[in-house]
């Protein structure tokens, strides 16, 4: 029963992430793989319940779908941005925006800033992931823009 | 070397790239590498989600250079793919520009998913994030059809050539409408769970993974367009929605 309660929300999150990768035209094989990339996410964000911290949850779940797409991208040789636009998605605060714009909505000022502050926290941790995932990967890659001269 | 069809050639695959929502850093580098490859000493390219640029000097140091304008932005990852490939394809074996623009029309001509399937899939998108966030089967139902309405909405508005977050707001304010009013109906619906399934529809995805890939990239400006972007995208959603539920609290006396 506990390993349904992990798997059952990791499902949903591929059948979403599977029609998502439609809508944004991500075909075959690819679609099973990006969307298996959504699920691990999920799945990695709940076995870190322990921690207590959801922001920290949050963080540590898109390091790893960062760090998977970056492999994935390698190893299919495709753009690294389409796995990761789908393994992201499940992580999206749309519960929080929701939440705030309907204490917004009611006149409740206290909740309205202690759950926009908190999903701020979430957006910017899954920022402060890709960052530093990307930023890893990139290492001895590509010169930045602008430093491409040749003399 | 015909350095005019050159900066056109890398230019239509930077705008390939950037139309169809790859990373700005990475339209940027393959117009770099196009350029290495066939050999133009110098070379400027610069790019934001809505505009690139691209400039060589011909070795008697005549300046040879274009810009375009990128109106409307998708996401169709298929075609980032291929360009990207055809990109790769072209620094390593160089064939000649009238090769690479039949592949560069023939990679835009490539239609996305049949307006139906895509219905379909905007439903199933709000049925599966409805039951992701812990929604009964009844309310992800009532998203599926709420999934279903919004694509129709959106495709009318662009149609109609409203902006960007006009369509993203309507198209919230319908779906947050029509959960609000089966959650009268049926008491035991939650329309939360509907509202927040379905809107993950609209989530400026494309924004929110490339923001922070292309500030560190160096793109700081691309960046932080991108950024901006998102928060409006986000802002619209959330005033669309917001509208709904103050009306039907009002209409409806809840």
């Amino acid at each position: 029963m506990k390993g349904l309660s992990y798997l059952v929300p990791c499902a949903w999150a591929f059948l979403a992430c599977a029609a998502f990768c439609i809508v944004y035209n991500i075909r075959g094989w690819m679609l099973v793989v990006a969307s298996l990339g959504g699920s691990v996410g999920w799945l990695v964000y709940l076995l870190l319940a322990p921690l207590g911290n959801d922001i920290v949850q949050f963080f540590l779940a898109t390091v790893v779908t960062a760090v998977n797409s970056e492999i994935l991208a390698r190893v299919f040789k495709k753009p690294a941005t389409e796995f990761q636009i789908v393994a992201l998605l499940p992580m999206v605060p749309g519960g929080g925006i929701f939440y705030t714009m309907e204490y917004c909505v009611i006149g409740n000022n206290a909740m309205f800033l202690q759950t926009g502050l908190h999903t701020l926290g979430i957006a910017g941790a899954l920022a402060m992931g890709i960052l530093l995932v990307s930023s890893l990967f990139r290492l001895g890659s590509a010169p930045a823009a602008g430093k491409n001269r040749t003399k | 070397m015909d350095y005019d069809r050159l900066v056109n050639t890398a230019a239509d695959v930077g705008y390939l790239l950037i139309a169809n929502g790859a990373e700005i850093s990475r339209a940027e580098e393959s117009m770099r590498r196009i350029f290495r490859a066939y050999g133009a000493e110098r070379s400027e390219v610069f790019a934001i989600p809505t505009f690139l640029s691209v400039a060589v000097s011909t070795p008697t140091g005549r300046p040879v250079t274009t810009i375009r304008r990128i109106p409307s932005r998708r996401v169709d990852m298929t075609r980032v793919d291929l360009a990207n490939s055809l990109c790769r394809r072209v620094c390593r074996t160089t064939p000649d520009f009238s090769t690479v623009n039949r592949e560069v029309r023939r990679i835009a001509a490539r239609r996305p998913f049949p307006f139906p399937v895509q219905v379909a899939a905007f439903g199933l998108v709000a049925f599966g994030f409805t039951l992701f966030y812990g929604g009964s089967p009844a309310d992800a139902l009532v998203a599926l059809l709420c999934g279903a309405v919004m694509k129709p909405v959106c495709r009318l508005l662009e149609r109609l050539h409203a902006n960007l977050f006009f369509v993203d707001a309507a198209a919230s304010f319908v779906a947050a409408a029509i959960a609000l009013v089966f959650s009268q109906f049926f008491a035991h619906l939650s329309y939360d769970k509907i509202i927040i399934g379905t809107l993950m529809n609209l989530v400026p995805g494309i924004a929110i993974t490339d923001f922070m890939r292309d500030i560190i990239a160096g793109d700081v400006i691309a960046g932080i367009l991108r950024f901006a972007e998102s928060v409006l995208v986000a802002t619209a959603i959330a005033i669309g929605a917001g509208i709904a539920l103050t009306a039907v609290r009002m209409l409806l006396g809840v």
